[in-house]
């Protein structure tokens, strides 16, 4: 209707002339065209394009005193002989792996349980979004200061005594920090994933589950058969968004464990980019890093795009 | 709101937020510091936070009074942060090259600054003109900041660490005040005393977290006799029985004595919080460390008082010691830099003004004779009025800092590389302090290795 | 509230009706929604109340459940040491602007590939989209590198919000949302359109993008959500405390600041968010439903 309403031109402008124009036209469309994208393609080339060739670089050379000089793959050496970096990674890893099992299942069942009610929707689904608007490090703040506080005037150790449980040291226990960091990392983040997922759920035909009820099956099965496939496609692209986004670990180090948390605990990737570039000086290296990580990410995107297209 | 009626709002909207950030962009091009018609503009970093009301005043009254007295100087103060060298920020304002004209930085950053190429040489122009007391400034602090003959920073402060105890706590758990713990041993000892109180109250306290474990493991391992690198700076050195001693004392203090309390992974403001709220007996730290406490975490300065760092068996071998000073931006014109220098011999380093106006400070909540900033010769004509006027105006009992003072330790400077060690040795620290099986020699030997792995890569 | 429509679900209504079920439904629905609140509402309880305390309360085992004495001080000290005011301003600023330049480059962009269709359009979407795979973290040395010295134009972005706005353009994500949304828009009506003699303009101004309003919303939230939750970008290229976010400030702060002020200063900064969250939650949450899928 809108297209209606519109008021049209005020002079009709004379169609371009049938003869010799057509050339001239074409161009004049092209350069339209061109004109349209200008803003963004110069952001994408100053901002992404530029950046990427300018991190390759960068990653082959060395700055001291000022001067720029080329190093080989020097820094590739220094980053991977680093003591630090496997265990980065091995961190990085058991972050992803760990926040794809609660990040990325809870909120899906979160979903399909809010689905289900026909009560006090709108209650809870401005709960479990309401995480999501707090600025990250205050979250994480209060997650450090109050919830993973050591002693039993934490929050969740005094929860933990009352119900007779024993205490976790939390942050401070190696082998608690990622679960931790996932725990408060999901709390902060699921809410908009619930709600993606319930738009995702609303549009399920609701003759699938009659057929399937009909066919005998449970909660569980009509899960596992209607609601599951249905949502395949959401499913497969939020869980690729969320991997590439928990690669990237950084901040919950940052603030939950002060950096590298207890005996490197912490320490992610990101985090090292971080630390070599603005702790030690060390741009090149952290721009080999970042290298590695690209890599990382690109090999580990070919081989999700190979298998979720294979099951096509 | 009918269609074209938001499309105009859009519209405006459109313009009026390009045109507003085309003014933020052009206010932001002519801050720079131009000589024009022999008016100088400099800018100057670390102006105190809000936070800290008194110093911000003194510090904006001491840039009126400056101004008055140097009308074609103009200064323009930046606050960067209630930590005015915070290392990632540090370097990022380096690399980006939007530091001050005349900017703070840290003893140890001096490598770090002459990497990024953007430090002045200031040799030339350092002399009794520009600062009337520069003869009388510690030559030891000058050669902190020079490098192959050439100066490129002014000390403003230097400081060297002891042990730090609260009075109170020490009296509760039946304490001499007086005759504080010499050696580690006896620290061990009052710790787990003063934890015997109970109440989360931690007897003595460490950090192991955000650089700032590896820097008091030095401090540690200085106390002890030994080092961090070799003397040629290019191996590590700690892994030795000086470090394995530093370590098997906290380990017996965090979990043979259970004296250390359970919040552990502090780093410079956790443990200052906890000692403001009165749950720390014992950390090591310079003297301002007590000033941060008052002014910043809400303690009290009757609680405090400073002896001499320990040593194992007797007196520490060694303790570090540290400093601050302002670097120059590379391009200023020489009438930028000796009227920067002017600004710093004034606020700085001139008996009875700026930092050194002990009569000024004596009614507000900041302490005035803490043995600091230790910037003058000892003998010298400046250090003997600074010294005088300090004691004359103290509004802390300097009786709290006499053990401190009397009993100097040999003062050692922070190792090359500091910051990417202190990293590595954060490891180690928050491995004995949060594992009570943690193994002392693989921690150490683990970042022994880091260490020379990095040495070897970085230079 | 209750029966907004008639679909079924997984549970079918009447099953919910009946006897057991409906005790079952009853039951469960008490559990979440007590649940629900203790684990999403009760952390921002303590956190309003935490802050009242006073940094000996805070240490106290078990910790208190209400405030013995509350200090109001914290609040104002938040206030006034971290300079929220101007945190606050500076993040919508950026969050502002960000929308602004996102929803003016990305649907030129957009538009232009999807119907204007240029030479060479498709090997710059392609190259765009390339981009969706490469996270943040992976460029962000060269990024900072390019922000403090623009390659050309030698100009330095540090402390200016263009280094916030302009990077933000370059999202291929909204694009490639954007794009996909033209796509489905009739050619028909851009046929009639041009056959009027409109200019592309004009016909992306009054045809278009009055159609595109849902779309337009989801990425406006995008970015909005972008700038609000960012922090490291944002902290390499702020570094002065006048320029910095909320986020970046709260952090900064951290390190120099008793934590019950910390504390009191983040609940101080998520008010803000929170009312127009409450205020717009109806349109943000279609928005973002109805956008994401049909994007």
């Amino acid at each position: 209707m809108a297209v209606i309403t519109a008021p049209a031109p005020a002079g009709h402008k004379a169609p371009a002339s049938p003869a010799g124009g057509r050339r001239s036209r074409k161009l004049r469309d092209n350069l339209t065209g061109h004109t349209f994208l200008i803003g963004a393609v110069l952001c994408f080339a100053l901002f992404m394009w530029y950046p990427m060739i300018r991190g390759l670089v960068m990653s082959f050379q060395r700055t001291r005193r000022g001067e720029t000089t080329w190093v080989g793959w020097d820094n590739y050496i220094r980053i991977i002989d680093d003591p630090s970096f496997w265990i980065a990674w091995k961190n990085t890893f058991y972050f992803t792996a760990l926040a794809l099992v609660l990040g990325f299942a809870v909120p899906f069942f979160v979903a399909i349980l809010l689905n289900e009610f026909r009560h006090a929707k709108g209650y809870l689904r401005i709960l479990v979004y309401l995480p999501v608007m707090l600025p990250p490090a205050s979250a994480l703040f209060l997650f450090k200061f109050y919830a993973y506080d050591p002693s039993e005037a934490g929050l969740f150790n005094a929860i933990l005594t009352a119900l007779n449980l024993p205490t976790s040291e939390w942050m401070q226990s190696p082998t608690m920090t990622m679960p931790a960091m996932v725990l408060a990392s999901t709390w902060m983040n699921m809410g908009s994933a619930v709600l993606i997922y319930l738009a995702a759920l609303q549009n399920i035909p609701g003759e699938l589950y009659e057929a399937a009820e009909l066919d005998g099956a449970g909660i569980w099965k009509r899960i596992w058969n209607v609601t599951i496939p249905q949502t395949r496609l959401i499913l497969a692209l939020l869980a690729m968004l969320q991997i590439v986004a928990t690669m990237q670990l950084f901040i919950e180090p940052l603030i939950l464990a002060n950096g590298a948390g207890t005996q490197d605990s912490a320490t992610s990737v990101a985090y090292l980019i971080y630390q070599h570039g603005f702790f030690q000086n060390d741009l090149n290296g952290a721009a080999a890093l970042g290298m590695i990580m690209l890599v990382v990410l690109a090999a580990f995107s070919a081989v999700y795009v190979r298998l979720s297209t294979k099951e096509d | 709101m009918s269609v074209p009626q938001y499309r105009k709002v859009a519209a405006l909207a459109l313009v009026a937020g390009l045109g507003f950030s085309l003014t933020a962009c052009s206010t932001k091009s002519d801050d720079g510091g131009d000589t024009a018609g022999g008016k100088v503009t400099i800018s100057v970093d670390c102006q105190p936070v809000a936070a800290q009301k008194e110093l911000l005043a003194n510090w904006n009254a001491d840039v009126a009074e400056f101004q008055k007295q140097n009308p074609d100087i103009t200064i323009k103060s930046v606050s960067v942060g209630e930590q005015c060298n915070n290392p990632p920020d540090f370097t990022a304002r380096l690399a980006g090259g939007t530091m001050t004209d005349v900017f703070y930085g840290y003893m140890t950053d001096l490598q770090q600054v002459l990497d990024s190429g953007k430090a002045m040489d200031i040799t030339e122009y350092a002399n009794k003109d520009t600062i009337p007391t520069w003869d009388s400034v510690d030559p030891a602090l000058k050669e902190v900041f020079t490098d192959g003959g050439k100066l490129y920073a002014v000390p403003v402060k230097n400081y060297s660490m002891g042990l730090v105890y609260n009075k109170t706590l020490f009296t509760k758990a039946g304490l001499d005040v007086n005759n504080p713990p010499k050696t580690w041993p006896e620290v061990r000892a009052a710790a787990k005393k003063i934890a015997a109180l109970g109440n989360g109250i931690a007897g003595y306290s460490e950090y192991s977290a955000g650089n700032t474990g590896g820097w008091h493991f030095t401090s540690l391992i200085y106390s002890q006799g030994g080092r961090v690198l070799s003397e040629d700076g290019k191996k590590a050195a700690f892994n030795d029985a000086a470090g394995k001693q530093v370590l098997q004392n906290l380990k017996d203090m965090r979990y043979g004595d259970n004296s250390m309390g359970s919040r552990q992974l502090l780093q410079w403001a956790d443990l200052l919080t906890n000692a403001g709220a009165g749950k720390v007996g014992m950390f090591i730290g310079a003297p301002d460390s007590t000033q941060a406490i008052v002014s910043q975490f809400q303690g009290k300065y009757e609680d405090w008082a400073m002896a001499p760092l320990p040593g194992q068996t007797g007196p520490a071998k060694g303790t570090l010691g540290g400093g601050e000073g302002y670097f120059f931006k590379a391009g200023l014109s020489p009438d930028q830099v000796k009227a920067g220098l002017k600004w710093i011999a004034y606020q700085k380093l001139t008996v009875g003004k700026g930092q050194l106006d002990y009569a000024r400070a004596k009614p507000q909540n900041y302490p005035v004779g803490l043995p600091q900033p230790l910037l003058f010769t000892n003998g010298s004509e400046a250090q003997k009025q600074e010294l005088e006027l300090r004691t004359k105006n103290a509004n802390v009992d300097t009786a709290n800092f006499k053990i401190f003072e009397e009993n100097p330790v040999p003062i050692q400077g922070e190792p090359r590389n500091a910051q990417a060690i202190y990293a590595v040795l954060d490891s180690a620290m928050s491995g004995v302090l949060t594992n009570p099986n943690a193994n002392i020699d693989a921690l150490l030997k683990t970042a022994e290795e880091k260490v020379n792995q990095l040495l070897a890569a970085g230079s | 509230m209750a029966q907004d429509s008639g679909t079924r679900t997984l549970v079918s209504q009447s099953q919910l009706r009946r006897g057991r079920g409906r005790a079952i439904y009853w039951t469960l629905l008490a559990v979440v929604v007590v649940g629900f609140t203790l684990v999403f509402l009760g952390p921002l309880y303590w956190m309003v109340t935490g802050a009242l305390k006073s940094g000996q309360e805070i240490a106290q085992t078990p910790p208190s459940l209400f405030p013995k004495d509350p200090q109001v001080q914290n609040y104002v000290d938040a206030w006034n040491n971290l300079k929220l005011a101007k945190l606050l301003f500076n993040t919508f600023y950026y969050a502002a602007g960000a929308v602004l330049f996102q929803l003016v480059f990305d649907t030129a962009a957009a538009y232009s590939l999807s119907k204007l269709r240029p030479v060479l359009g498709n090997v710059i979407l392609g190259l765009m989209l390339a981009t969706l795979m490469i996270p943040a973290m992976v460029l962000i040395v060269p990024q900072y590198v390019t922000v403090i010295d623009l390659p050309i134009l030698h100009i330095n972005l540090l402390d200016s919000p263009f280094s916030i706005w302009l990077p933000l353009v370059a999202n291929a994500f909204n694009i490639f949302l954007l794009k996909r949304f033209f796509d489905s828009i009739p050619e028909d009506l851009m046929a009639a359109a041009f056959v009027d003699g409109a200019t592309p303009l004009r016909t992306l101004w009054s045809i278009i993008l009055p159609m595109s309003r849902p779309i337009l919303g989801v990425v406006a939230i995008f970015s909005v959500t972008a700038v609000w939750k960012d922090f490291l970008w944002p902290k390499l290229v702020m570094p002065s405390p006048e320029t910095r976010t909320v986020s970046v400030g709260i952090y900064a702060f951290a390190g120099g600041t008793p934590m019950n002020v910390v504390i009191a200063a983040s609940v101080i900064a998520a008010i803000p968010t929170v009312i127009i969250f409450l205020i717009f939650q109806r349109n943000i949450m279609s928005g973002l439903t109805a956008g994401s899928l049909k994007g």
